[in-house]
C-alpha cells in the first residue's frame, strides 16, 4: 500500500527528465485550471465547507470505498477544522481541511486493517492482492455513481485512482482533482514539495497506462 | 506529451466535479447536517459540555477550599475529647485550673450551702 513511502527521503534527487517534463506540464495545466476555476477566498467557514463538502465526500469515497466511512471522515474533518482552525485566516482553510481529511482517511484505513487482522477469516487483500483494507462490508445501496451522466467514466477513473499507491493517490487527488497548488498539496500531505511532484508524476504515468482509452 | 496529460487531468477533474455535483440527495442532506453540526459546535462543545466545563473548575475550587478549611481548623467533638481530658487531668494535678465539672463528685453539688458555710467559718476560725 505504501510502496513509495520510503522514497520520501529521496526526492531531492528526483529530477529526471520525464518527471521534470511532466511537472512542467502539470504546472501549465494547473495555471489553466486555476484560471478557469478561480478559488475565491471564502466569506465564512459555512461557505467554505458548503463549497468543499461534496468533493470531500467523493475524495473520501474513492479512498475508503465505503459510503458511510466516507461520510464519517468528512464529518470529522469538518468538526476538527471548525473546532481547531476557525481562527486561522480563510486562505489557510483549504490545505488545512484537506490535510485533516487525508489524515482521517488514513486513520480509518488503519483501523480497518487492524479489524481485518482480528477478523482474519475474511482475508486481507482484494482481488488484485493489493493494498486495500481487507474487511469491507458490502454496500448494497444503489450507489450515486449509477445516477451520474458520466458514471462509467467516473467509475473507471475512480477504480484506476484507487489502485494507485496511497501517496500517489493523495498527490493526484489534491493536486489535480482538487486543484491545490504544490505548496498547499505538500502542506496537506505533510511532505516536501519535491515529494509531491514525484508522487504526482508517477501517479500520472500509472493512470495514463490504465486509462489508455482516454487518450 | 503535454496534450495527453492535460487531457487526462482535465477529464479527471471534470468527472470528479460532476460526480460531486450529482451527489444523491440523501448523501447531500447528510453532509449539510454534518456541516451544521460542526458549525453549531464552533465554540468548542455542546451546551452540556459547556456546563461541564464550568462545573469542573467550580467543583475543584470547592474541594480545595474545603480541604484548606479542614486543615486550618482542627475538628472539635468526639475526636477531640481525648486531648481535653488529658488537659483536665493535668489541671487537677497542678491545681492551676478550675475543677472540671464533668469530672467532679456529684455529691459536691448537693451540699453547696454546707461547703459555702464551711469555707466562710473555716476562714474566720483560721484567722483567730
Amino acid at each position: 500500500m505504501h510502496e513509495d513511502v520510503p522514497m520520501e527521503s529521496q526526492h531531492a534527487r528526483s529530477g529526471d527528465a520525464d518527471d521534470d517534463a511532466m511537472n512542467s506540464a502539470i504546472s501549465t495545466l494547473g495555471g489553466e485550471l486555476l484560471a478557469e476555476d478561480i478559488r475565491a477566498v471564502p466569506a465564512s467557514m459555512d461557505a467554505f465547507l458548503a463549497q468543499v463538502e461534496r468533493r470531500a465526500f467523493r475524495m473520501a469515497e474513492v479512498n475508503l470505498g465505503h459510503r458511510e466511512d466516507a461520510l464519517d471522515a468528512v464529518q470529522d474533518a469538518m468538526l476538527r477544522l471548525v473546532k481547531h482552525y476557525s481562527d486561522k485566516p480563510p486562505q489557510e482553510w483549504t490545505p488545512l481541511f484537506w490535510g485533516i481529511l487525508r489524515r482521517r482517511i488514513v486513520d480509518l484505513q488503519r483501523r480497518r486493517k487492524v479489524r481485518s487482522i482480528v477478523v482474519g477469516w475474511l482475508g486481507g487483500r482484494d482481488e488484485d492482492g493489493d493494498e486495500l483494507p481487507a474487511w469491507e462490508p458490502p454496500d448494497h445501496s444503489p450507489g450515486p455513481l449509477e445516477r451520474l451522466r458520466d458514471s462509467q467514466s467516473y467509475a473507471d477513473m475512480a477504480a484506476a485512482v484507487k489502485l494507485l499507491p496511497q501517496r500517489q493517490r493523495e498527490a493526484f487527488m489534491l493536486r489535480v482533482l482538487e486543484g491545490l497548488d504544490v505548496a498547499e498539496t505538500a502542506r496537506a500531505m505533510g511532505c516536501s514539495e519535491g515529494s509531491v511532484k514525484t508522487h504526482l508524476s508517477r501517479a500520472l504515468q500509472r493512470l495514463r497506462d490504465q486509462l489508455e482509452d482516454w487518450r | 506529451m503535454n496534450a495527453p496529460d492535460n487531457h487526462l487531468e482535465r477529464r479527471a477533474r471534470e468527472l470528479y466535479r460532476e460526480a460531486a455535483r450529482q451527489l444523491d440527495p440523501t448523501t447531500a442532506a447528510r453532509l449539510r447536517t454534518a456541516r451544521r453540526n460542526a458549525l453549531a459546535g464552533a465554540d468548542g462543545s455542546s451546551p452540556a459540555q459547556r456546563l461541564l466545563q464550568l462545573m469542573l473548575p467550580a467543583g475543584a475550587f470547592a474541594a480545595i477550599a474545603f480541604a484548606a478549611l479542614m486543615l486550618s481548623s482542627p475538628v472539635q467533638g468526639p475526636v477531640g475529647e481525648a486531648p481535653g481530658v488529658a488537659v483536665s487531668a493535668k489541671g487537677e494535678i497542678d491545681g492551676d485550673l478550675p475543677p472540671d465539672a464533668a469530672a467532679a463528685d456529684p455529691a459536691l453539688y448537693q451540699n453547696l450551702d454546707f461547703y459555702g458555710w464551711l469555707a466562710k467559718n473555716g476562714d474566720s476560725q483560721a484567722s483567730r
